[in-house]
């Protein structure tokens, strides 16, 4: 009766710290995201996306618009670099090609919010916003 | 809340300073009259009010800078009403629109809009107003760099000044002329509403110039055409997947 009670109390330690191995492991995956569980991860944009941006960023059009606004002309090849990452990824599950796209759109969203803002953002839409008119109030 | 020569102002507030008050009722007369009520749809085919109207609902409903605005400000809680957030009305000048806080209201100057494309650009340029009135803590009266910031990114996000519209006005520049234009076109703005000097508008567009140029929310990019609002949307309605993933 002894030795049963010991294979038990064995037996869940031993299943108690598997479990709490891979929740671990789970929790360092998560906090490094180029070590993403690959079944859930997924390009942040479709590669049609991808190609169609690449394709508007080449045009002339685009060209003449960029100029106008910057006085130089557009730089393409990082859409172009990260439609091959994306293809990459679809076709092999590549993490290189994953490590590369998170870099990419990362650096995007950085440049986007590098400027500081004139005025503080809220935390909810003003109160007034649904109010009936004054005048409908007074109706 | 202005662009000129499609000029816009700010409507009247409560509480606000004298002069302002002064400056907007003289845009937007009847947003002080009392007891006046809206023009009903039953007018005849051809008055100023049911041709703003239509073009109102044909914007809202197909013009994919504004569909995108109007997603924007739902998600940011300011879901927008055609009826309560819109007012179809005549105006003095040569005011095409404005955006008024203090009753949450955008005026569509019906007697002075033109065109549907006219309409489209108004409709746009007054949302990104609104759009900001509801992310952010927006000072319109008293603050004039949240003012002069508003009219630099709806001068820059609307197409107020692609490179077609300043060529039919005679302004004809090419290499980053569209900087020079939504400096001028948000410094005129602030004229159109404020009761300051053209150097202190001036100066408040340069400061905050830097920053609210490259404000490009909701938008994430200068949507140039209907082609690139397009493709914002796109990028908008695709954004939890966008931030889920990098």
């Amino acid at each position: 009766r002894l030795c049963l009670l010991i294979c038990q109390l064995n037996t869940r330690v031993a299943f108690f710290i598997v479990h709490w191995l891979a929740d671990w492991g789970r929790a360092w995956r998560a906090g490094r995201p180029d070590m993403a569980d690959c079944s859930h991860w997924q390009p942040p944009r479709p590669c049609e996306a991808y190609r169609a941006e690449w394709k508007l960023c080449r045009s002339a059009r685009h060209f003449l618009h960029h100029y106008y606004v910057h006085g130089e002309r557009p730089a393409c090849e990082q859409w172009r670099r990260d439609l091959a990452s994306c293809r990459d990824w679809e076709e092999r599950r590549s993490a290189e090609a994953q490590r590369s796209l998170c870099e990419s759109e990362r650096a995007r969203v950085q440049a986007a919010r590098k400027h500081i803002l004139v005025w503080a953002l809220r935390q909810s839409p003003p109160a007034d916003w649904h109010l009936p008119l004054p005048q409908e109030k007074d109706e | 809340m202005a662009g000129a020569p499609d000029v816009r102002g700010s409507g009247p507030a409560a509480g606000e300073q004298l002069q302002q008050q002064h400056v907007s009722c003289q845009v937007f007369p009847k947003r002080l009259a009392q007891g006046n009520p809206q023009q009903g749809f039953l007018s005849s085919f051809f008055t100023s009010n049911q041709k703003c109207q239509l073009r109102l609902l044909r914007t809202l409903e197909t013009n994919p800078y504004v569909k995108l605005l109007l997603d924007a400000m739902k998600h940011s809680g300011c879901a927008v009403n055609k009826d309560r957030h819109f007012s179809c009305e005549d105006c003095n000048g040569n005011v095409s629109g404005g955006f008024d806080a203090s009753t949450s209201q955008i005026v569509l100057c019906q007697n002075n809009i033109r065109n549907q494309a006219h309409m489209n650009r108004v409709v746009t340029h007054e949302l990104i107003h609104a759009f900001d009135h509801c992310r952010a803590h927006v000072d319109w009266f008293t603050n004039l760099r949240h003012l002069a910031c508003s009219e630099v990114r709806a001068a820059n996000l609307s197409g107020d000044c692609s490179l077609v519209n300043e060529i039919f006005r005679f302004h004809f520049g090419l290499k980053q002329h569209h900087q020079t234009c939504v400096r001028d076109r948000a410094t005129l703005s602030i004229l159109a509403v404020r009761n300051i000097s053209k150097e202190v508008a001036k100066n408040a567009v340069d400061e905050v110039f830097e920053s609210c140029f490259n404000d490009y929310e909701p938008f994430g990019r200068i949507p140039h055409n209907k082609t690139y609002a397009r493709y914002a949307h796109r990028d908008f309605q695709n954004r939890d997947r966008y931030y889920s993933n990098i």
